[in-house]
């Protein structure tokens, strides 16, 4: 279990977590949802220690960021590094073995390339690929489904509920709502970096229709499209 | 194109001053060092201007990058775009072309100016965008991605080691131990992104240890061939080698610690130049080991707490 406590980040300035108190239950998967600029990355980056924060952060993990699967929403890699090396650094640093890759590559990736010459979608499961590999008891995925072809969209939402299964938490972020429908159990939407709203798995139907009404309104009229 | 060019001034101004000096000063000292190292290199070698042009060559293929070329090709016309990387190349190349010809040495400055100006006619890592093996795949990713980068540079030291053996001068086939500890060192002299740092489940006392283990073990892997070859045909030297490897593995050792002691920010002005005075007078790396250390435990701290 991860619980937040009072949880505030600032900029400068800028303040752009505020007081945000969450708990986060083994076994559940939860969805972020939120404008761009709302706070949904910072969040992430607070609770896997990359960010510097006022609040607090419990978990029954001794270390809890040795113990997270952080799959950022534009994963950066070397210029010249096979995505089969960036597995292997990956597992490295969490002392993980691996003997043979071709059984665990799913996705089909073409590992002895550069993974900088990789699509954004084929880059994206290169990394969450590598995150499934550490063994996670945690794993954070910040628009997992981003640029991801539909039949890897599909694996994603199995390979989310498999983790489920196997007890693990799972929190993700996304802009598309049938994703997080599927994957989800509960949903959390945050405006300026506060949480504004909660919702259980019963009422996302209801939660999209408010959007979609507060999100569209008169908007499509305002256009004057001929 | 002047926008372009007024940009990359300003960019440059402003690395200097990240780096903790001022542009004007940045430059002067640029001139120093460069003129500085040229000669030494022309002093210690009279294979120096080869290793020269394959210096110069070597930063100037760094500007064909691909996505860098495919990002400047997208808002460029074909011919400014040639004009601009003919005009790129010849700015890195100059240094290099003015230098030996105060040393005389028209042949190799005429080298480079039409490597430079060739290079800018062709997209090389387009052409040699396959997987160049290494054997450090086990252990990613500081040599791994080094060594491709340098690969060219490693033939010529290699190169240099056989050119030593031929003709049988030892400074020359000492130099090239020399040459891959440089090399390697600069694989360490950016800090990554903190991302790479933040997976590992280590304390900083054990990253700290495998990096400099990893490092030694692959910059020994890479020395070997020049070590076995130069021992089997200069027997009697077989212990100034052995002394030298031994310093350039502290050298190593101290550019990774000092590259983690103000992590991740890069090194800045007086960390280089503690560094710099730890390569002149090499028992100041015994306060300096130490110093970088402890350095680099507490910024590493902050982020695999």
């Amino acid at each position: 279990m991860i619980k937040i406590i009072d949880l505030s980040k600032k900029y400068g300035t800028k303040q752009v977590l505020v007081n945000i108190n969450l708990i986060f239950e083994q076994g559940k998967t939860y969805g972020i949802i939120g404008e761009n600029g709302a706070g949904k990355t910072t969040l992430f980056k607070c609770i896997a220690g990359i960010e510097k924060y006022t609040g607090t952060i419990e978990s029954n993990f001794e270390i809890l960021k040795n113990q997270l699967g952080f799959l950022q929403t534009e994963p950066y890699f070397f210029s010249k590094i096979t995505g089969l090396e960036y597995i292997q650094l990956l597992c490295n640093a969490r002392s993980v073995s691996f003997k043979t890759i071709e059984q665990k590559n799913v996705f089909e990736l073409p590992l002895n390339q550069y993974a900088i010459t990789y699509s954004t979608g084929m880059k994206k499961k290169l990394a969450l690929t590598a995150i499934l590999l550490q063994n996670n008891d945690l794993f954070i995925l910040d628009e997992p489904f981003n640029g991801v072809d539909i039949q890897s969209n599909i694996l994603i939402t199995e390979i989310i509920h498999k983790l489920k299964e196997l007890g693990k938490t799972i929190i993700i972020s996304s802009h598309i709502f049938s994703t997080l429908n599927d994957t989800c159990d509960e949903i959390h939407m945050i405006k300026n970096g506060a949480f504004v709203q909660h919702v259980f798995k019963e009422d996302f139907g209801k939660l999209e229709q408010e959007m979609k009404d507060f999100t569209i309104g008169n908007k499509i009229e305002s256009l004057d499209l001929r | 194109m002047k926008f372009y060019f007024t940009l990359q001034f300003k960019m440059l101004n402003r690395q200097l001053s990240d780096f903790g000096l001022l542009p004007i000063i940045g430059y002067l000292l640029s001139i120093l060092v460069f003129t500085g190292l040229s000669y030494i290199l022309f002093h210690a070698t009279e294979f120096a201007s080869y290793i020269y042009i394959l210096i110069a060559i070597g930063l100037v293929s760094k500007l064909s990058e691909t996505r860098r070329n495919d990002f400047l090709k997208s808002y460029f016309s074909k011919k400014r775009y040639l004009q601009l990387r003919l005009l790129e190349n010849l700015i890195v190349g100059i240094p290099f072309i003015l230098f030996l010809i105060c040393r005389n040495q028209f042949l190799s400055a005429v080298t480079i100016l039409v490597t430079s100006v060739l290079i800018a006619f062709i997209d090389i890592n387009n052409k040699f965008s396959f997987t160049i093996p290494t054997p450090f795949f086990r252990y990613p990713f500081e040599f791994v991605v080094g060594f491709r980068n340098t690969f060219f540079i490693f033939i010529g030291i290699y190169f240099l080691t056989f050119m030593a053996i031929t003709v049988g001068n030892f400074n020359l086939g000492f130099f090239s131990i020399l040459a891959v500890f440089i090399i390697c060192m600069t694989f360490y002299s950016n800090p990554e992104r903190e991302y790479y740092v933040w997976i590992f489940s280590i304390n900083p006392n054990m990253f700290l240890f495998r990096k400099v283990k990893t490092a030694i073990i692959f910059s020994t892997l890479l020395t070997f061939p020049i070590l076995l070859s130069m021992s089997f045909f200069f027997p009697e030297k077989i212990w100034i080698m052995l002394i030298f490897q031994c310093i350039g593995y502290f050298y190593l050792s101290t550019i990774i610690l000092a590259k983690y002691s103000d992590f991740p920010n890069k090194m800045n002005f007086t960390q280089v130049i503690l560094f710099a005075l730890g390569c002149v007078f090499p028992p100041f790396l015994l306060i300096l080991i130490p110093m970088f250390y402890s350095q680099s435990v507490y910024s590493l701290n902050k982020i695999l707490k």
